[in-house]
């Protein structure tokens, strides 16, 4: 725990905050703001959320309906009252009530039985073969740093964002100059010892002498310059919003936002996610934004610990997409993964062990809800797991090409047939986003989200 | 200077643009020296400048070309040295080093530019002798003839991995090197067929490294020996024949010459008819790179505003040039590898087959913070001492200020830098006698012409303005008050102790400071030196720094 606590230490605690706030000379901020007031944030954004130490998939979408469930779970599996229903057969975690929402509004793909060949069950090995992409893990860069330098990102921001405390994720890992790391707050800090005023203010001036309507490259580079300057200060007023520092008190409602003020939230999934929700609505260009929930590895006692995680990670996304606005949520999509399934039987403690295959999720306005792919047999298995029939690398294609618009055979190094998960004409369903003058969303945990009651039918919304 | 050049590169005469420039008494100054050494090397140090500026251009490119005199004993304790290492990062050094101290920086530009072009990335090779050995072996042919180049690259063992050589047999080609070796190495789209690339696949079948991984290997049994049709020619090609086949191509020398314009003279796409002289005389010279080098560093367009900072620095020219041109001493080249990967350029890793995205995809928001970032580096003087990290805190930052006003200190520039490394040493070896001198200095040193007029009286107003310097204002909150980690280093005898509260204070707060008579102010006090070093940093955030 401690790790999650120096995050904020070290890395978005008082002083940094106040460190680069204020730094964007004054001119350059508006100057910039201003270039960019008119223009419509266009660009899709991928977020996606890594689930460390191997998620049970069979208790994140149940075959509930299935009687050899129930019978290898004998204490862990979910009766048919518990589920949040998606058909007589699959059932989400009882505590995932967002996702299910999500489901019903049709803005959630439910991936069943992703894998990759000869499934290997270490969390490091299994790991890699996801963040590189590559079951022989011939290479070391990560399949999201490789589809960097062939996007093409706003205003010359960073295309990819890491937001966490640990190194970064392989998955991010070989793009140079192309991601930031949230935890390494030089490389997205301006760096000036001594008096910072008076030195920011000379390289105003220096920077101020010119034209700034001449096309030449050095033009350029002063643009770039503020541009640069301009993000450092999207991504310090999202950190001072999100952290101690920001308007109102916890609990408080500013602007229809809920307010938290422990620094510590930014160590939550959903003080991340919302946290990247602020980056997203300040424009920052960031295409690929990446965060992690740890704690799935569940070899005992798994009830109460993985309950706790589904809640945590359903309310935080709930949460996330229910907190942009209109215009940003339809241009987002998010994705979770985990490096492994666990095994169909639980084990003597009352968990499961590693296993293999396993659920991805894919949720956005422009994302074709529903299930896809069938759950896999339970009679069917491969050393007490179950078998899959989806490479993980169809969903990535998918994401590549139909998402980010990024070639998916020169990342991934092969063809890999694509999924019907995205459709960029879908029209976002009436119900989905608040509109302005909404009641305000409140994040996980603040308010108990209600359980929905058996046997009344899941509630109506708004269908296109 | 370069009179007979038209602003407008499209007038511009080819033929007379690649004449060797002339330059008449006083054209060939600090400006073009700078120019030159950006461009052909890694920037200038000071005494490289006078010196150049003393022989003139013809002995200076000479001298360019053929390095210094003991650079082939130099070469050979380098290449000694570089075989042992088994990690990236000691690579990278190993590489800067010969960079900076190799006694021949023409020909380690050419191989940054050479190791672009067959860009091969650790990240698959996994292997850093094979990296080193392709270094090798790229050092070698960089001034040399482009057909052997590209027949030992086609056999190097990184190569043949990088390129999945050992996948392409008989009966099941794989046309990854075939497409790569005419695409990118030697023709450039579009002067190629697809029934090219399939035919040129089946002539490289059965060139393959060793099972071993540590050399080329011909795969008899794997090679296809039927008859290919490439670029309409039939025979029963082998590899060999397709590196000849494509050098052979008139694309060749036109593709290979556009790139050399854009990585030495300029990244303005030139008129077609420009290049056509330099790809005519580097078909007629079979390939002769340090030829066509010569001839394009020698010219006219090059010493004309058509060049001048028409380029992006990259990564590797930004952090050495700033090294060169202010520190007197070597500074710990390790230091310089993380900077360059937050720049955007690992050496032994660009991002894909096509190498680094250059010009102005060098510069996003992390790359351009890295060289502010980096630029900061070298004005204060934050270099690891003794394998010790650099001694200024990375937290050293006090608490949150009450109100926006109140100006934000820290004490990190109390410290001067070691001698060897303060870029004063550079500024103050010309003894300035007043703060316009120094300003005069600081704007040669870094781009060896002064800058605008308004410019430098925004920067003597600076140097002349006190401001609440280290520990004028206390700290408040948690900063600890005794001072931050870097006093508890030892501090070097021969170095000043860090200088007492500065005498000048605010008076109020409200009021922020007037700038000093330049007569009251002490050039060679602490004080003074710390806002040269802040001076001077502020100039290396100019847009004009990024530009080579």
């Amino acid at each position: 725990m401690s790790t999650r606590r120096d995050f904020l230490k070290t890395t978005l605690g008082t002083s940094s905050l106040l460190a680069v706030g204020g730094v964007v000379p004054e001119f350059l901020a508006s100057t910039a703001c201003a270039a960019e007031k008119d223009e419509k944030p266009k660009d899709t954004v991928l977020v996606v959320v890594e689930l460390t130490g191997g998620n049970d998939g069979l208790n994140t979408v149940a075959p509930y309906g299935d009687d050899l469930y129930q019978k290898a779970r004998p204490t862990l599996g979910f009766a048919k009252k518990e589920v949040q229903k998606l058909d007589d057969y699959h059932g989400l975690h009882p505590r995932m009530t967002d996702f299910k929402r999500l489901y019903d509004e049709k803005r959630l793909a439910v991936i069943q039985g992703v894998g990759y060949p000869n499934p290997d069950r270490s969390h490091f090995e299994s790991m890699d073969i996801w963040q590189l992409a590559d079951p022989k893990r011939a290479g070391s860069s990560g399949w999201l740093a490789r589809s960097i330098p062939a996007m093409s990102a706003k205003d010359a921001s960073v295309p990819g964002m890491y937001l966490g405390n640990e190194r970064l994720p392989v998955a991010m890992q070989g793009a140079d100059g192309g991601v930031i790391s949230l935890a390494d707050r030089a490389s997205f800090k301006l760096q000036l010892t001594g008096n910072q005023a008076s030195r920011k203010k000379l390289i105003e001036d220096l920077n101020g002498d010119k034209d700034a309507g001449k096309a030449d490259l050095a033009s350029f580079v002063r643009k770039r310059q503020i541009q640069t300057y301009t993000s450092l200060q999207k991504i310090e007023d999202a950190l001072r919003e999100a952290g101690s520092s920001g308007r109102g008190a916890t609990g408080e409602v500013i602007n229809g936002r809920f307010v938290q003020r422990d620094p510590d939230d930014l160590n939550t999934l959903s003080g991340k996610l919302g946290l990247v929700g602020r980056l997203i609505q300040k424009g920052l260009g960031t295409r690929i934004y990446y965060v992690q929930l740890g704690g799935f590895d569940t070899h005992s006692g798994q009830a109460e610990a993985h309950a706790n995680l589904m809640g945590d990670l359903s309310a935080a996304v709930g949460y996330f997409f229910n907190s942009l606005q209109p215009e940003h949520s339809e241009r987002v999509a998010l994705m979770t993964y985990s490096e492994f399934g666990r095994r169909v039987k639980e084990n003597g403690s009352r968990g499961t062990d590693h296993g293999s295959g396993s659920c991805m999720f894919v949720a956005g306005s422009q994302v074709v809800g529903g299930l896809v792919g069938k759950h896999p047999s339970l009679s069917d298995l491969t050393d007490g797991d179950i078998k899959y029939h989806t490479d993980f690398r169809r969903v990535y294609a998918t994401l590549l090409n139909d998402w980010l618009e990024v070639d998916s055979k020169g990342v991934l190094d092969d063809e890999f047939e694509k999924l019907p998960l995205i459709d960029r004409k879908k029209k976002a369903p009436a119900g989905g986003q608040p509109k302005p003058g909404n009641p305000p969303v409140f994040p996980p945990g603040v308010v108990p989200p209600p359980a929905v009651p058996e046997p009344v039918p899941p509630p109506p919304v708004a269908k296109d | 200077m370069a009179d007979a050049i038209s602003p407008d590169l499209s007038k511009v005469d080819p033929v007379e643009a690649w004449k060797p420039w002339q330059p008449a008494a006083g054209e060939w100054n600090r400006k073009w020296i700078a120019h030159l050494f950006r461009r052909a090397g890694f920037g200038a140090t000071p005494a490289e400048v006078d010196k150049a500026l003393a022989q003139g251009l013809s002995k200076t490119l000479t001298h360019f070309m053929t390095g210094e005199a003991d650079a082939a004993e130099r070469l050979e304790l380098l290449t000694e040295t570089g075989q042992y290492y088994t990690e990236p990062v000691n690579l990278r050094v190993w590489w800067l080093y010969a960079m900076t101290e190799g006694g021949h920086p023409l020909r380690e530009k050419l191989s940054l530019f050479w190791h672009n072009h067959f860009a091969t990335s650790y990240a698959k090779v996994r292997n850093t002798k094979l990296m080193y050995e392709q270094n090798v072996t790229i050092r070698k042919h960089a001034l040399g003839k482009f057909r052997p180049f590209l027949l030992d690259m086609s056999r190097d063992t990184a190569m043949l991995v990088w390129l999945d050589s050992n996948r392409n047999v008989k009966g099941a080609p794989n046309e990854n090197y075939a497409r790569e070796v005419m695409e990118l190495f030697s023709l450039g789209v579009g002067n190629y067929t697809e029934k090219d690339i399939q035919e040129a696949a089946r002539a490289l079948t059965g060139w393959h490294h060793d099972a071993e991984v540590k050399t080329f290997e011909f795969n008899r049994e794997l090679h296809d020996t039927g008859e290919k049709t490439v670029f309409g020619k039939t025979g029963k090609w082998t590899g060999t024949d397709v590196v000849k086949l494509c050098c052979d191509q008139d694309a060749c020398a036109k593709f290979l010459v556009s790139k050399l314009y854009a990585f030495l003279v300029s990244e303005t796409p030139p008129p077609k008819a420009l290049l056509a002289p330099l790809a005519d005389q580097f078909r007629k010279s079979d390939y002769d790179i340090a030829a066509i080098a010569k001839t394009m560093l020698g010219s006219k367009l090059f010493f004309s505003e058509h060049a001048y900072r028409n380029r992006v620095k990259w990564p590797v020219e930004c952090a050495l040039g700033a090294v060169r041109s202010a520190i007197a001493e070597r500074i710990p080249l390790a230091d310089v590898v993380d900077p360059l990967a937050k720049m955007g350029q690992a050496l032994f890793s660009p991002p894909n087959v096509k190498g680094w995205r250059t010009g102005t995809d060098w510069l996003n928001s992390a790359t351009l913070l890295a060289r502010n970032n980096f630029a900061e580096k070298v004005a204060v003087g934050d270099w690891s001492r003794n394998g010790r990290p650099p001694r200024r805190p990375q937290f050293g930052f006090p608490a949150e200020p009450t109100s926006a006003e109140e100006p934000i200190v820290n004490t990190g520039s109390a410290a001067p830098p070691e001698a060897k490394h303060d870029i004063c040493t550079a500024i103050y070896a010309a003894k300035p006698k007043d703060v316009a001198a120094v300003v005069k200095q600081m704007s040669t040193l870094l781009y060896g012409e002064v800058v605008t007029p308004a410019q430098v009286k925004k920067i003597e107003t600076f140097l002349l303005t006190p401001g609440p310097a280290a520990n004028a204002t206390p700290p408040k909150g948690p900063f600890p008050k005794g001072g931050i980690k870097r006093f508890d280093l030892p501090v070097p005898p021969d170095e000043p102790p860090p200088p007492p509260k500065p005498v000048e204070k605010p008076k109020e707060k409200s009021e922020p400071p007037k700038p000093l008579d330049p007569k009251d102010v002490k050039l060679d006090s602490a004080e003074f030196k710390a806002r040269v070093r802040e001076a001077y940093h502020a100039m290396m955030c100019l847009p004009e720094y990024q530009l080579n």
